[in-house]
């Protein structure tokens, strides 16, 4: 009988090392493959008046602003990597993946670029998502060429502008005076959350859903046009300038 | 009788061819007018020379008479230098009609200018005739496109329309030699993305054919004729 109990015990061991061979096997086999991902990191220091210019290709891009006077690109490259050469040229940083990954086949590049609060912020990319957050500027501006939401949240800017063609579009931010807003979509929701004493000149067009709420920022001087396919006017007066196109979605101006 | 009337009887009176009475009436005022008296003198005086003289008359010393002839041709042909006259102030000339008619035209052309200028600082460039109705026409405009100046809405929407087929086709040509080089995920995402907007430009058609005055969807058929273009552009690069 202990015979048979020390069979018995080398048989559970034998499957429990298999088990964890296995298990060891799985994991080396998956971290290999985290390890084909790989990370770019840079530091810039900035002055005043710094833009970022960024042409992704595919991936996400988030922009976070800071404190800082430094601009601070990481990123992760799937296989196979993408070149990425920043050019620091007298106040712009230029980061081009079409133009430094010419006729090659790369995987998704997901950035995440700090920089000061006071940064011009330019980015595009041909898929995938676009965010920027806390930028107090000039301009921002977000171009998705196809698919991908677009979220720009606590920005002051005079000038913004996002588009895409598939996909949601949130902004949550100041409206300055004297500013331009545009937003563009094919398809998704557009959602605009803007200080209810912001004043603005409006042209939103919904043709397709005539979908068009205007939340806290219906007054007299609002006009529905095309059989609601516009909303065309003034609110507070009529500063800025906000004008909506999204051609099979919705519209949605919300007070903050 | 008066000077006149004597000074054409004087002629008569001389060759003895008036009647009594207005020979009479002549003598009578040649009697106490000394002017008349003169004329009449005169009158006689060359008579009497062309009856008494020979049959060719020849003047005083002809030679002198020539030359004093000559030296006032000669003065006539090269005048004699004199020194320049101040300008005098320039007289325009310009007769009441005149000037205006050239206000009218300069009031007419800065009109027109101003008209234009205005016209495109107000509207922006996407609000331009190819997003317009005839309805929204001015009078102005409707004047300019009956004789042909200026594009009707539907002509300049036609002409942008056509013109973004023509860029549309190269780029579409482009990504064709491209897409094979793309992986699944962009073909899939292009195609997807290109299928929305064709969705949207069939349905501008289709209202627009039915009401070509609805300047609405022929600003929107234009605008998605442009995220038409600027898709296959950026996909060709790829």
């Amino acid at each position: 009988m202990p015979l048979r109990r020390e069979y018995v015990f080398s048989r559970q061991t034998a499957v429990k090392t298999t088990m964890l061979l296995s298990v060891v096997f799985f994991f080396a086999l998956f971290s290999g493959e985290a390890s084909a991902q790989k990370r770019f990191s840079k530091n810039y220091p900035a002055g005043q008046n710094v833009r970022l210019r960024l042409m992704n290709r595919t991936g996400t891009v988030t922009v976070i602003g800071w404190n800082k006077a430094q601009i601070n690109i990481s990123a992760e490259l799937e296989a196979p990597a993408a070149n990425i050469v920043p050019q620091n040229l007298s106040g712009l940083i230029d980061i081009n993946l079409l133009r430094d990954n010419q006729d090659r086949e790369i995987g998704s590049v997901n950035f995440t670029i700090r920089v000061p609060y006071n940064a011009m912020v330019d980015i595009e990319t041909r898929i995938g998502n676009l965010s920027v957050t806390n930028i107090s500027s000039a301009l921002v501006r977000a171009h998705i060429s196809s698919e991908g939401a677009i979220t720009l949240t606590n920005i002051e800017a005079t000038n913004v502008a996002a588009e895409n063609t598939i996909g949601d579009i949130f902004f949550d931010g100041e409206i300055k005076e004297g500013g331009t807003y545009r937003f563009s979509s094919s398809k998704g929701s557009i959602n605009l959350r803007i200080p209810f004493n912001a004043s603005f000149r409006m042209m939103a067009t919904a043709p397709s859903t005539r979908n068009i709420s205007l939340g806290p920022f219906v007054n007299p001087d609002t006009n529905y046009l095309g059989d609601g396919r516009r909303v065309l006017g003034k609110v507070n007066g009529g500063s800025a300038t906000i004008t909506v196109t999204n051609q099979r979605g919705t519209i949605a101006f919300l007070g903050r | 009788m008066n000077c006149s009337d004597c000074k054409e009887l004087i002629g008569a009176l001389m060759d003895n061819e008036l009647e009594q009475t207005q020979a009479a009436a002549v003598r009578e005022h040649l009697a106490f007018c000394a002017e008349c008296a003169v004329v009449c003198e005169d009158l006689t005086s060359i008579l009497d020379a062309c009856k008494t003289g020979s049959d060719e008359i020849v003047p005083p010393n002809s030679k002198a008479l020539w030359l004093r002839i000559n030296n006032m041709i000669e003065s006539e042909v090269k005048p004699a230098p004199s020194l320049p006259e101040p300008p005098a102030p320039r007289s325009w000339g310009i007769s009441i009609l005149r000037f205006s008619a050239a206000v009218l035209v300069i009031a007419v052309i800065s009109s027109t200018v101003t008209y234009f200028a205005l016209r495109n600082y107000i509207q922006p460039p996407t609000d331009d005739f190819t997003s317009r109705s005839a309805a929204t026409q001015t009078t102005f405009e409707k004047v300019l496109s009956k004789i042909g100046l200026v594009e009707t809405p539907q002509q300049a929407r036609e002409r942008r329309l056509k013109e973004r087929e023509a860029a549309i086709e190269y780029w579409n040509a482009r990504v064709m030699t491209r897409r094979s080089q793309w992986d699944r995920v962009t073909r899939e995402a292009f195609d997807r993305n290109l299928q929305v907007i064709e969705e949207s430009v069939k349905d501008y058609t289709t209202i627009l054919n039915q009401d070509p005055e609805d300047e609405l969807s022929g600003e929107m058929l234009d605008a998605v004729m442009n995220d038409k273009m600027n898709l296959l552009r950026d996909f060709a690069d790829l």
